[in-house]
C-alpha cells in the first residue's frame, strides 16, 4: 500500500513514460537504472495487448543499446526462436526462385529472435515495474494518456482519460506509431499515406514448427516473400517460425493500398493460400489471430529533432522504423533510442539542467548513428531519380524486355542476383516503386524460378470469423473514432483499406452506402468502431477525428 | 560511435559541421583524426577550442570520473565540488564494484554525510511573508491557502452531504450515512468521545428528507431549504454549505467539521472539490474505502523538522482505487506545523459501502439552517433540464422483431414494415442490429426512434430470450447471435440462403423481407397463421425446416 500525502497541485514524477512497447520498456528501464522516479502509462489491459510485429527483434553490433544490455535474461524468458536461415522466394505465377540472404540477415547482426508482442511485452512489463518501482515510480496498465498538458504554452506534463494529469520534468512519448503526444506536440501528422506501411498478419498455430522447417528448437527460419502476389501493390510478404506457431504477414506501402483500393485481407489470403505455403502450412490450418498496424517508413518521417519542451519522441512515435529493403527494423530502433533518450536526460538532470534533454537526445541520436540508419543519405540521393514514374517505367520495361531476361540469367549464373539482393547497401537504398517490389522478383521468378507442385488446401476465414475470433471490450457509447466527413470522396478508401473492412461487408468498421432521399441517391461512408482493431490506417486516408480508445478499451491481442 | 571524419571538410565547412557536437570524447575523437589525416592548424585549433569550451562543463560530470585513475586524493579533491546525493551515492557504488578502497569509501561517505546535513538548514522554513517570498511582484499577496484556514481551531463530528434527486434520498447517500454511522460508533469508542454524524440536505422541500437521514444513521441533520434550490446550483450550494460548516449555532462547539463525506457523483464532485477550497482544505475524490487510525509520518512539511517522526492521531484514511485499478492508494489530510488542513473531506464511490438498514425508530436533532439567499449566487439559472430515458427493455416481451441492414434498399419502410409486424402481437418490441445502429440510414422522423443504440440487440447491447425472434434482413454475426439465440423460436427473413443465422434458426424463410414482412403481417392479422402456436411448437409451417412464408 502507498500513501499519498494530499497536496495542492497535480502529481509530479521525474520522468513520465506514455507506452510499454520496447521504446518505452527501454526508456522507462533505463532512466529507472539511473535512479530516476519514472511512471509508466500503458492503455493496454497489459502490455502487449495492443501490439502487433511482424516478429524478428534484432540486436544489432553497432547500435548504442540492444534490448539485452537492458534486460539480460529476455531472450531465455520472452522470444521465441533465434531465426538462423533467411530466405528471399521471389514468386510469379506458380513459379518461384528462392535465394538464400541469410547473409544479409546476419550483416551488423548479433542475434534476431522471433517474438509476440503479447508474451514479450508484458514480460518487459513486469520487468519495468519492479525497476521502476525502486526508484517510486512504477507501471501501470490500462491508462489512456489523451494528451498534453501544457503551462504557459510549455509542455509539462500529460492528460489521461482515467486519471488526473501528471506532471513530470521529462515526457517519453513511447507511443507507437498514431502517436496521440507527438500529434498534440505539431512533431507528427496523419496525412500523406505515401509515408507509411500498413503491415497485416495472421499467427497460425503449429506445434510441429520443427519437423515441418526441418530444424531444431534452437533454431529458425524467416522466408520473404515477393513478386506478383499482391496484385501490383507495393509491399513483401513474410513468414517468422516462432516456439511452436508461424508469423506470417506482409507489409504494404499504404498510398499503394489506397491506390489499387486493394483489401489487405485478401492479400494476406493471397499469401496464405499460394502453393509454395503449402509445404509448410500442410493439410490443418488453424489461424489464431488476425491483427494490423501501421508502420512507419523513417525514411520519410523519421523526425530529426524528436523533442519539444520536456517531450521526447522514442521509437514508432518519432517515425523510428526502418525498413531496410526486406528487412524490418522497428524494434531494436525503438530500444536504441530509448535507452539513448534516458541517458540524455541522466546527463541533463546532473548537470542540472533538465530541460537540455531534448537536445541531447538529439545529439546522440546522430553521434550513435542511429539517425544514419533511419534516414540514409545514399537514400535521399538516389530517391530523386528512382522514384520518378517515367525512370520506373523505362527500368520496368528494360527489365521485362528480353535482353533485360537474358542479362539477368547472365548475372545469376555467376550469383550476382543474390550478392546484390544480399547487400546491405543495396537494401538500404532501395527506391519505393515498384521495381523492386513486384518487377524485378516477378522476372526473376518467371526467367529463374520453378514451378511449385504442392496445391494449397488452405482456406483462411471470412473478416467476419476474424473479428468473431478476436477479444473486444467496446467502451460503449465511446466511440474513439468519429468520422468528419462521410463522403464517399473523403473517406470511401477505408472501406478497403481498413483491415477489418470490406466492400460489400456490412460487418465491418467502414461501409459504403447509398442512400435515397427524395429521390436523390448518395454514396455514403458509415463507421462503426466496434470491430477497430486500432491499426491507424483511417487516420491516415479517411477525414476522421481519431483517437485510441480509452484505457482497457478495444481490441486485445493475445499473441501480437 | 560514429565520427565525423574531418578530412572530408574544408576549414570553412569543419565549423558548421561540428557546431551541434558538444561530447567532448567525440570533439577529441575527431581532433585525434584530423592529426592523423590532414594535420591542417586551422582545423585543429577550431577543436580544440570547442574542445576547451566544453570541457570545463565537462568537469562536473563526475558521472564521468574514472575512479580507477584517481588517486584517494584526487578523488577528495574532485568530491568537494559534488554535491548530488544520487551521484554521490553511484560514485559509491562504482567504487565498491571497482575498486573497493576504504578509504575512498570513507572519503565519498564522509562527503555524503555532509550533504546530507547541509540539507536540514534548507528544510526547516520559517513562514515568511509574501513580499519575503515573491520580491519580484509589485503587490504579492499570500498564497490563497493561508488566508483562512485556522489557527488552533477546534474540529468536530462527520458531516455527510446527503444528495437528492426528484424528492428521494440517492442511495449513496444512505450508504455513506450507515458507513459514517460506524466509523463514529468505533471512534467514540476509541477515543472515549461524543462525536456525531452529521447529515447535510440542501434542496427544495427538503425537510422530510432530513428527517429520514437520521433512520439511516445520523445524529443531526442540518438542512436548508429554498424553492429556489430545486435543481443543484454549484454557487448557491458551495456558499450554503460552507456557511453551515463555518458558523456556530446552539447544537455545536466547534469551528468546522472534523471530516466531511460528499457522493462521488456528478454533483457531489462538483460541490465536494469547491466546499473543500472554500474551508481552505483539500479533498480525496472517488473514495472507496475509509478508515480513522492514528499515523506516524516522517515527511518534514508535515512534521516541520526533518529526521523526525510525528504522530498524527484521528486521521480518517482515504482509500482511493489507484489509477489502474489493480492498487489503491491512502490519502491523508494531515495539518502541516503552519497550516491547518481542517474538514478532512473525501468523495465517495456509489456503491462502496453497504446500504444500511431505515430504522424509523432512531433518534436525532432537525436543525434547520438560517442564511438569506444571496441573488448574485443564483445568477446562473438552470433554463431546461432532462431526465434521461432508462432506455428500452426489450427483455420483457413475448416478441421481439429485429431488423438489419436488409432494409438498405429503403430502410424508413423496411423499419415500418417491421414495427407493423410487431403491432400485430399483443406485446412485441423492436430490436434492431448494430449494422442499423451504427448505418448512416436517413429515417424519417416518424421511425428514427426504433433505430438507436438502446434497441440494439447483441453482445454489445440488450440480451433477450423471447418466445419468438424475428430477425428480418440479420446476417447473424456472432456478436449479434449472443444477444437472442436463447429465444425459444426464431424466425429469419433473409435473401441469401448461406447467411449464418440459418445455422441457428427455427425457421429460416429465403426471400425480400420488403416482400415476406407484409405477408406476415397480413397473415396474422387475417388470422390465418397462428404464430404464437408456431412458437410453441404446434402447428403453422412445415415440419420445421425451411419454408416459403
Ligand atoms: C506487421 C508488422 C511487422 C513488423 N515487423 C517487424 C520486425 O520484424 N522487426 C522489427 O523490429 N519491427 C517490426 N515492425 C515494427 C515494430 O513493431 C515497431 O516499430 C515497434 O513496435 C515500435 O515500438 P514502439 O515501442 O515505438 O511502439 P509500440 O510497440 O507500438 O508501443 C507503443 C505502446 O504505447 C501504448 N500506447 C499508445 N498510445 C498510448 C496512449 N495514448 N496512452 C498510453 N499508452 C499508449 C501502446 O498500447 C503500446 O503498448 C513490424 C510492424 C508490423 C505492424
Ligand atoms: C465487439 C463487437 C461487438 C458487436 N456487438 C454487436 C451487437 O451487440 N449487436 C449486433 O447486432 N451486432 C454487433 N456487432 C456487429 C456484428 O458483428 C455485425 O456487424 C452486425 O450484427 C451486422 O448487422 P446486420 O446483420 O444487420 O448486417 P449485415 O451483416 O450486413 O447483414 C445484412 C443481411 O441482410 C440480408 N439482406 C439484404 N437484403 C435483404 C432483403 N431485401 N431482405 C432480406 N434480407 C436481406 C443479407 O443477406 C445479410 O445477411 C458487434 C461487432 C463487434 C466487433
Ligand atoms: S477503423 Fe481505422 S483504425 Fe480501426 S481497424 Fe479500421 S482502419 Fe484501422
Amino acid at each position: 500500500m502507498e500513501v499519498i500525502l494530499m497536496s495542492e497541485t497535480y502529481e509530479h514524477y521525474e520522468a513520465v513514460v506514455v507506452g510499454a512497447g520496447p521504446g518505452g520498456a527501454a526508456t522507462a528501464a533505463k532512466l529507472a537504472d539511473e535512479g530516476i522516479e519514472t511512471l509508466v502509462l500503458e492503455r493496454g489491459v497489459d502490455a502487449g495487448a495492443k501490439n502487433v510485429s511482424g516478429g524478428l527483434l534484432y540486436a544489432e553490433q553497432s547500435a548504442p543499446y540492444t534490448i539485452d544490455d537492458l534486460f539480460p535474461d529476455i531472450r531465455a524468458a520472452a522470444t521465441e526462436r533465434p531465426i538462423t536461415e533467411y530466405y528471399m522466394q521471389n514468386v510469379a505465377g506458380e513459379k518461384v526462385k528462392e535465394y538464400d540472404l541469410t547473409s544479409l540477415h546476419e550483416h551488423d547482426t548479433a542475434w534476431s529472435d522471433a517474438v509476440l508482442r503479447r508474451r514479450m511485452d508484458s514480460w518487459l512489463a513486469e520487468r519495468v515495474h519492479e525497476r521502476t518501482r525502486e526508484t517510486g515510480g512504477g507501471l501501470l496498465t490500462g491508462i489512456h494518456a489523451n494528451g498534453l498538458l501544457r503551462e504557459n504554452g510549455e509542455i509539462v506534463g500529460v492528460t489521461c482519460d482515467e486519471i488526473d494529469p501528471i506532471r513530470a520534468d521529462l515526457i517519453v512519448a513511447a507511443d507507437g506509431v498514431n502517436s496521440e503526444l507527438a500529434r498534440d506536440a505539431g512533431l507528427m501528422d496523419w496525412d500523406e499515406p505515401e509515408e507509411w506501411f500498413q503491415g497485416v498478419k495472421a499467427t497460425v498455430d503449429m506445434p510441429a514448427v520443427d519437423d515441418r522447417f526441418g530444424i531444431e528448437p534452437d533454431e529458425g527460419v524467416a522466408h520473404l516473400f515477393s513478386g506478383d502476389l499482391f496484385e501490383g501493390v507495393r509491399g513483401g510478404g513474410f513468414l517468422y517460425t516462432n516456439t511452436d506457431s508461424l508469423s506470417i504477414g506482409a507489409v504494404f506501402h499504404l498510398d499503394s493500398l489506397v491506390e489499387e483500393r486493394a483489401e489487405p485481407h485478401e492479400l494476406l489470403n493471397a499469401l496464405l493460400t499460394h502453393p509454395l505455403l503449402a509445404r509448410w502450412l500442410g493439410e490443418e490450418y488453424t489461424e489464431v489471430e488476425y491483427a494490423a498496424k501501421l508502420v512507419p517508413d523513417s525514411k520519410k518521417v523519421a523526425h530529426t529533432s524528436p523533442h519539444k519542451d520536456r517531450l521526447v519522441l522514442v521509437g514508432d512515435a518519432a517515425g523510428q522504423m526502418q525498413a531496410q529493403g526486406p528487412i524490418i527494423k522497428g524494434m531494436n530502433h525503438a530500444v536504441s533510442a530509448g535507452a539513448l533518450a534516458a541517458e540524455a536526460f541522466a546527463t541533463a538532470k546532473r548537470r542540472n539542467n533538465p530541460e537540455s534533454a531534448g537536445k541531447r537526445y538529439e545529439r546522440k541520436l546522430k553521434e550513435s548513428g542511429v539517425m544514419k540508419k533511419l534516414r540514409p543519405k545514399r537514400y535521399e540521393r538516389l530517391r530523386p531519380i528512382g522514384e520518378r514514374e517515367k525512370t520506373t517505367d523505362v527500368v520496368d520495361r528494360l527489365l521485362t524486355s528480353p535482353i533485360g531476361r537474358v542479362g539477368l540469367k547472365a548475372m545469376d549464373s555467376i550469383g550476382l542476383v543474390e550478392r546484390l539482393y544480399s547487400s546491405p547497401f543495396m537494401s538500404m537504398s532501395i527506391p519505393d516503386t515498384r521495381t523492386p517490389y513486384v518487377t524485378l522478383p516477378t522476372v526473376i521468378a518467371e526467367e529463374l524460378g520453378a514451378p511449385v507442385r504442392d496445391r494449397s488446401t488452405v482456406e483462411p476465414p471470412s473478416l467476419e470469423e476474424r473479428i468473431g475470433e478476436l477479444t473486444y471490450d467496446t467502451d460503449i457509447g465511446n466511440p474513439h473514432i468519429r468520422l468528419r466527413d462521410s463522403s464517399v470522396e473523403a473517406s470511401g478508401t477505408a472501406v478497403s483499406a481498413c483491415p477489418v473492412s470490406a466492400t460489400d461487408f456490412g460487418g465491418g468498421c467502414y461501409r459504403e452506402e447509398t442512400i435515397t432521399t427524395n429521390g436523390d441517391t448518395k454514396h455514403v461512408v458509415s463507421l462503426d468502431t466496434q470491430p477497430c482493431i486500432e491499426c491507424g490506417t483511417c487516420a491516415v486516408v479517411a477525414d476522421t477525428d481519431w483517437e485510441h480508445p480509452g484505457g482497457g478499451k478495444g481490441v486485445e491481442f493475445t499473441r501480437g | 560511435m560514429a565520427e565525423l571524419d574531418p578530412s572530408e571538410y574544408t576549414i570553412a565547412e569543419l565549423g558548421p559541421e561540428i557546431k551541434e557536437i558538444e561530447d567532448v570524447a567525440t570533439l577529441e575523437e575527431v581532433l585525434e583524426a584530423e592529426r592523423n589525416t590532414k594535420d591542417r592548424e586551422g582545423a585543429k585549433t577550431l577543436l580544440e577550442s570547442r574542445i576547451e569550451k566544453f570541457s570545463e562543463d565537462d568537469d562536473a560530470d563526475v558521472g564521468d570520473l574514472d575512479l580507477s585513475e584517481m588517486s584517494v586524493a584526487d578523488l577528495g579533491n574532485a568530491l568537494q565540488d559534488i554535491d548530488e546525493m544520487e551521484t554521490l551515492e553511484s560514485l559509491l557504488e562504482r567504487e565498491a564494484e571497482e575498486q573497493n578502497r576504504d578509504s575512498a569509501t570513507r572519503l565519498i561517505e564522509s562527503r555524503i554525510d555532509s550533504v546530507a546535513g547541509s540539507g536540514e538548514s534548507d528544510i526547516e522554513q520559517t513562514q515568511q511573508s509574501p513580499e519575503e517570498k515573491h520580491p519580484e511582484l509589485d503587490h504579492p499577496t499570500a498564497d490563497k491557502g493561508h488566508v483562512r484556514a485556522l489557527e488552533n481551531g477546534t474540529y468536530r463530528d462527520m458531516w455527510v452531504y446527503c444528495e437528492t434527486q426528484s424528492g428521494a434520498l440517492l442511495d449513496v447517500s444512505k450508504e455513506m450515512l450507515g458507513k459514517a454511522r460506524r466509523l463514529m460508533d468505533e471512534y467514540n469508542e476509541n477515543y472515549d468521545a461524543n462525536e456525531r454524524v452529521v447529515a447535510v440536505v440542501i434542496g427544495n422541500d427538503v425537510a422530510g428528507l432530513a428527517e429520514e437521514t437520521i433512520g439511516y444513521g445520523a445524529d443531526v441533520a442540518v438542512y436548508y431549504e429554498d424553492d429556489r434550490l430545486d435543481r443543484f446550483r454549484h454557487t448557491p450550494y458551495t456558499e450554503i454549505f460552507a456557511d453551515m460548516a463555518r458558523s456556530g449555532g446552539d447544537w455545536r462547539d466547534y469551528d468546522e467539521p472534523r471530516y466531511t463525506l460528499f457522493p462521488a457523483t456528478n454533483n457531489g464532485r462538483d460541490l465536494s472539490a469547491q466546499v473543500q477550497a472554500e474551508l481552505d482544505s483539500g479533498l480525496a475524490s472517488d473514495c472507496s474505502g475509509l478508515y480513522i487510525e492514528e499515523s506516524v509520518i516522517s515527511n518534514p512539511v508535515k512534521t516541520g523538522r526533518p529526521g523526525e517522526n510525528k504522530t498524527f492521531e484521528r486521521v480518517l484514511h482515504m482509500k482511493r482505487p489507484d489509477f489502474s485499478g489493480f492498487e489503491y492508494s491512502t490519502i491523508l489530510c494531515l495539518d502541516n506545523p503552519a497550516r491547518e488542513f481542517h474538514p478532512q473531506g473525501a468523495s465517495v464511490i456509489p456503491g462502496s459501502f453497504e446500504l444500511p438498514a431505515f430504522d424509523g425508530d432512531r433518534e436525532g436533532q432537525l436543525v434547520e439552517h438560517e442564511l438569506a439567499l444571496d441573488p448574485e449566487w443564483l445568477q446562473v439559472e438552470v433554463i431546461a433540464y432532462d431526465r434521461l430515458d432508462t432506455g428500452v427493455d426489450l427483455s420483457d416481451h413475448d416478441v421481439v422483431v429485429a431488423l438489419g441492414r436488409g432494409i438498405g434498399d429503403d430502410p424508413t419502410h423496411g423499419m415500418e414494415l417491421g414495427v407493423e409486424l410487431a403491432d400485430t402481437f399483443e406485446d412485441a418490441g423492436v430490436g434492431v442490429s448494430r449494422g442499423i445502429v451504427t448505418g448512416s440510414y436517413d429515417f424519417a422522423g416518424h421511425i428514427e426512434g426504433y433505430t438507436h443504440e438502446e434497441r440494439q440487440i447483441g453482445e454489445t447491447g440488450q440480451v433477450v430470450a423471447p418466445k419468438l425472434y424475428i430477425a428480418a434482413g440479420i446476417s447473424g454475426a456472432i456478436q449479434h447471435k449472443v444477444g437472442m439465440d436463447e429465444s425459444e423460436t426464431i424466425i429469419a427473413v433473409n435473401t441469401d440462403p448461406d447467411a449464418r443465422i440459418r445455422d441457428f434458426s427455427d425457421y429460416f424463410i429465403e426471400g425480400d423481407l420488403f416482400e415476406v414482412l407484409p405477408q406476415l403481417t397480413a397473415a396474422l392479422k387475417a388470422g390465418e397463421l397462428d404464430l404464437k402456436a408456431v412458437a410453441d411448437g404446434g402447428v403453422g409451417a412445415d415440419d420445421g425446416g425451411d419454408t416459403d412464408e
